[in-house]
């Protein structure tokens, strides 16, 4: 049974409700006792075949020293705390009793009572061919005519129930359809009345949620919702699978509520109907078996409900109409239904598990992973997951459309809310629909902004961009001026001066003054003066016999052709500066590097020799048989794996001569060792206590702190990456590849799951942020789910989804990673334990 | 009852103080570190644990098997020997 979103008082009581008084339920404790809760359940399930049952007893009998009578027991009935002996004995009792299992489902109901008291029973609507109805339907309205189910109010019906209606208990484990069977007649009242009665009960979330956590494909049926339901669906639910029943009854009952306030009753109570069927096959189904069905049945079945919840969110008012409207809201996927919905809801208590549920809803319905839920789902500002976990209690809500119900179901959304601040949602979906699809967005925008991510790959970009905008424009212009050059320098015809001469006497004055101005004018006027000597430069003007032209008349081609070699050359040249700039800068670093490199690898080095030296020497404390020094070469053969001895031999060289003259806690000396003269290392320091706290595992992995359920963790995997937070403290790392550990640790971790392709350390966030990718939304479920909530060197690691396209961004690289990653598992696998060498250890006597 | 092993009768025959957790009776090399991993490394930690679970059998044995992967014998010996000992100094 999943055990789902259960604090540890529901877990507590629900125990006690069992017969057992449980200690106290830490996060030590808590795994065990939820598989004494399920044990415990199963043994009341099956005490009705099964009666010789004594396990489960015996255990409990442990517990309890005596028994109240079961009478007593009975009679206390709702859920009052049962004292283990009461407990035990009626379990005893019950035996005895026609189908302990109805004594069992009384007393279940009756715990329940507190709260949903059929939390139990729910889980037996599946059984369709237990022909008895199941009283636990909350031992409210639903009860048969047979039973006696106190419509009155739920309470009363706990208390009356038990003791009269034993026989009718048993009924009410099994499925929903045996309800309606029995109950038909006599359930519409009474599943009015019932419905009502519902109200008075203040079922605690808990109760639905320990409906939830039986499972096992039971048709889960709220208490209430289901014996409803099944009272006036009678037949067709029993054609249906336990959930559907239920669902049906539901929505049937639902109808009942629309029906006064809603004109369009048929479509609204199909609706119900069907969105009761999802809700009580969302709620009776483990995370894996809802969304199939949901997305059988839910697409159209929500969408059902959406309309009919839409309408009914039109009608403002009524309760129901906000019960209703709840349901529309499943209808995420129309992403109509929920901004009316919603705000219809905004007022009810219904808010919060209407949100909850659709929230659910849509993550059901929409396996994409991008969930669609909007606006709603942000007031639980919770995951996914619950809405996952509301959306049953959600479900039964609607079909109780109890008052108080609703304002537990708001605590319990209260409290689902601090526990996940990963996948908060913002932006409670007050919106028209419209937005709706927007806020999701938004919110996954939200989360992902504060990634971080593309900060640094855009700025590049953008100076990639321009740069490259500069680099074009400093060619064209670099052409523009060897162009201008190469108007020089060419060899032509002169003009002979006296053929300007000769052309225009009347000019020739001007002629004169002009060439004189040429040649007192230094500049380049675009004519050259020769003499009789071209080489000769013109002094006078009476020397002056030719004109020549600066710029050469040369073809375009030749021009170009100049121009384009000088502007390659140029070019070329600047590059090969640029070039040989950049690789000594280059070389620099990865000199620089490799030194850094290499004393690091040699501190590495220094410290596990420490390490060793000092675990030996504790060793040593302890079994006196061993000799307080190790001889260097061992030490090298051990902590060097054979094919790394060649490389790592100017480190292991450079490592001893620090050890020989920084460490004052080792010293080296030459000792015998088996008739062969070794220099040994010995370690001088006398063992400190505290030395050894320093020795508490370090990036080690240590437990879960809560079991992962629907409550705190998405029900579908949503994208194939993730951003587990709380890995590590940047501030505390030391040394270069500490990163490499938590790359190591992860995969540890997940040794399960050949699923990841890419691990990113981000060495520069506070919060320790490690960001993974795995080949598929599958994969990354798993991953989620084996490193969610676990202790890690003493931090609690959360994990949340991350947008592929967003991932991509901030590592490019990863786009290409197809590759699984597998844990390298080197000498002293990090996960398990720091610098463990076995081989120096003394072997103790195993006990085991 | 079954025999007890002479860990059994070492731990149970005086307060346990700073013992380690393989002093339990049951707990071994690979056990001890298992539980030491998990933060249980001292052998009155592992008691508290067993007094938070009010001493239930069941409940101890199920936690041990969880955290530590023992086995029923050393699970069974681990209860016994932490029970005797609450017998006589609790």
């Amino acid at each position: 049974m999943a055990t789902a979103q259960l604090t540890d008082e529901e877990l507590s009581s629900e125990l006690k409700r069992l017969g057992f008084s449980p200690g106290p339920v830490t996060e030590s404790t808590r795994p065990v006792y939820l598989k004494k809760l399920k044990k415990l359940r199963d043994e009341q399930q099956h005490r009705g075949s099964r009666p010789g049952k004594t396990r489960n007893s015996g255990a409990i009998n442990n517990n309890s020293s005596g028994g109240g009578g079961n009478t007593a027991v009975a009679a206390a009935g709702s859920g009052a705390a049962r004292p283990a002996n009461n407990d035990v004995t009626y379990l005893s009792n019950t035996r005895g009793a026609s189908g302990g299992r109805p004594v069992l489902n009384d007393k279940r109901v009756a715990s329940g009572g507190g709260g949903a008291g059929g939390k139990f029973v729910l889980g037996f609507s599946s059984d369709e061919s237990d022909a008895e109805t199941p009283q636990r339907r909350r031992g409210g309205p639903g009860h048969g005519s047979g039973r006696d189910r106190g419509s009155s109010g739920y309470s009363q019906q706990l208390a009356p129930n038990r003791p009269t209606g034993t026989p009718a208990t048993a009924q009410k484990n099994h499925g929903g359809v045996a309800h309606s069977n029995n109950s038909s007649p006599g359930v519409d009242g009474r599943r009015r009345t019932g419905s009502v009665g519902w109200g008075d009960r203040a079922i605690p979330g808990r109760s639905w949620v320990s409906q939830r956590t039986e499972t096992g494909g039971r048709g889960y049926e709220e208490p209430g919702e289901e014996d409803d339901i099944e009272g006036e669906e009678g037949n067709d639910s029993r054609s249906l699978n336990g959930s559907r029943t239920s669902y049906l009854n539901t929505s049937k009952l639902a109808g009942d509520y629309s029906d006064s306030d809603e004109e369009d009753d048929e479509g609204l109570s199909a609706l119900d109907r069907q969105r009761d069927r999802r809700l009580a096959s969302r709620r009776s189904h483990p995370k894996a078996a809802s969304p199939p069905h949901t997305n059988a049945r839910g697409s159209e079945s929500l969408q059902e409900k959406t309309r009919g919840a839409i309408r009914a969110n039109e009608k403002p008012g009524a309760s129901s109409l906000d019960m209703l409207g709840y349901r529309g809201e499943g209808g995420d996927e129309d992403g109509k239904p929920r901004g009316p919905g919603e705000s219809a809801l905004t007022g009810g208590l219904l808010n919060r598990s209407f949100p909850r549920r659709s929230i659910y809803v849509s993550l059901a319905g929409d396996q994409a992973g991008a969930p669609t839920k909007d606006g709603s789902p942000s007031t639980y500002s919770s995951k996914n997951y619950e809405d996952g976990n509301s959306s049953p209690g959600g479900g039964s809500r609607f079909s109780i459309g109890l008052r108080p119900r609703f304002s537990n179901y708001s605590t319990l959304s209260r409290t689902y809310r601090p526990v996940n601040s990963n996948h908060t949602l913002h932006g409670y979906g007050q919106d028209p629909n419209k937005h709706k699809h927007s806020v999701p967005e938004d919110e996954l925008l939200q989360q992902f902004k504060r990634d971080g991510v593309s900060s640094s790959g855009g700025f590049s970009a953008h100076y990639l961009s321009m740069f490259l905008l500069t680099a074009a424009c400093l060619f064209f212009l670099l052409l523009g001026f060897m162009y201008l050059r190469m108007r020089g320098a060419g060899a032509t015809d002169a003009d002979v001066v006296s053929k300007y001469n000769g052309q225009n006497q009347d000019f020739k004055d001007h002629i004169y003054t002009s060439l004189k101005w040429i040649l007192s004018a230094g500049d380049d006027v675009g004519i050259r003066l020769l003499g009789e000597d071209p080489e000769e430069p013109v002094t006078e003007v009476g020397q002056v016999l030719r004109l020549e032209s600066t710029h050469p008349k040369m073809s375009f081609l030749c021009r170009f052709r100049r121009a384009f070699f000088t502007v390659i050359n140029r070019v070329l040249l600047i590059i090969a500066v640029i070039a040989l700039v950049l690789g000594l800068i280059y070389y620099m670093k990865y000199r620089w590097r490799r030194e850094e490199d290499q004393s690091r690898q040699m501190y590495d080095m220094v410290a596990r020799i420490i390490d060793v030296l000092q675990s030996h020497n504790e060793a040593c404390q302890d079994n006196k048989d061993l000799q307080p020094y190790l001889p260097i070469p061992h030490v090298r053969d051990s902590l060097v794996q054979p094919p790394d001895r060649e490389k790592m031999k100017k480190v292991w060289d450079r490592a001893v001569k620090f050890l020989k003259a920084n460490e004052s806690r080792i010293r080296e000396e030459p000792q015998l060792i088996n008739g062969a003269n070794f220099t040994v290392w010995r370690w001088l320091q006398p063992a400190l206590g505290c030395d050894r706290l320093s020795q508490i595992p370090s990036k080690v992995w240590q437990g879960k702190a809560f079991p992962l359920d629907r409550r705190n963790s998405p029900p579908n995997s949503l994208t194939p990456c993730l951003k587990i937070r709380s890995m590590f403290d940047p501030v505390m790392e030391v040394g270069e590849n500490w990163h490499l550990a938590i790359h190591e640790a992860i995969l540890e971790k997940c040794n399960d799951n050949d699923g990841i392709v890419h691990i990113a350390v981000d060495k520069n966030s506070r919060e320790g942020c490690v960001y993974v990718k795995c080949l598929s939304a599958e994969h990354s479920g798993k991953a989620f789910k084996a490193l969610h909530g676990s202790w890690f060197d003493g931090k609690l690691v959360t994990v949340k989804y991350l947008r592929l396209d967003r991932y991509h961004q901030r590592f490019p690289q990863a786009e290409g990673c197809l590759v699984p990653l597998r844990p390298s598992g080197g000498p002293g696998s990090r996960c398990d334990t720091p610098h463990v060498l076995p081989s120096l250890l003394p072997i103790k006597a195993a006990e085991v | 009852m079954s025999s007890t092993s002479q860990k059994h009768k070492d731990f149970v025959a005086e307060p346990m103080g700073e013992k380690k957790v393989t002093a339990l009776a049951g707990i071994g090399d690979a056990l001890g570190k298992r539980l030491e991993d998990k933060g249980f490394d001292k052998a009155y930690v592992v008691l508290g644990q067993f007094l938070v679970l009010k001493k239930d059998e069941e409940l101890f044995r199920d936690w041990l098997k969880d955290t530590c992967s023992a086995n029923s014998k050393q699970q069974g010996d681990c209860y016994g020997c932490l029970r005797e000992w609450c017998d006589s100094f609790l």
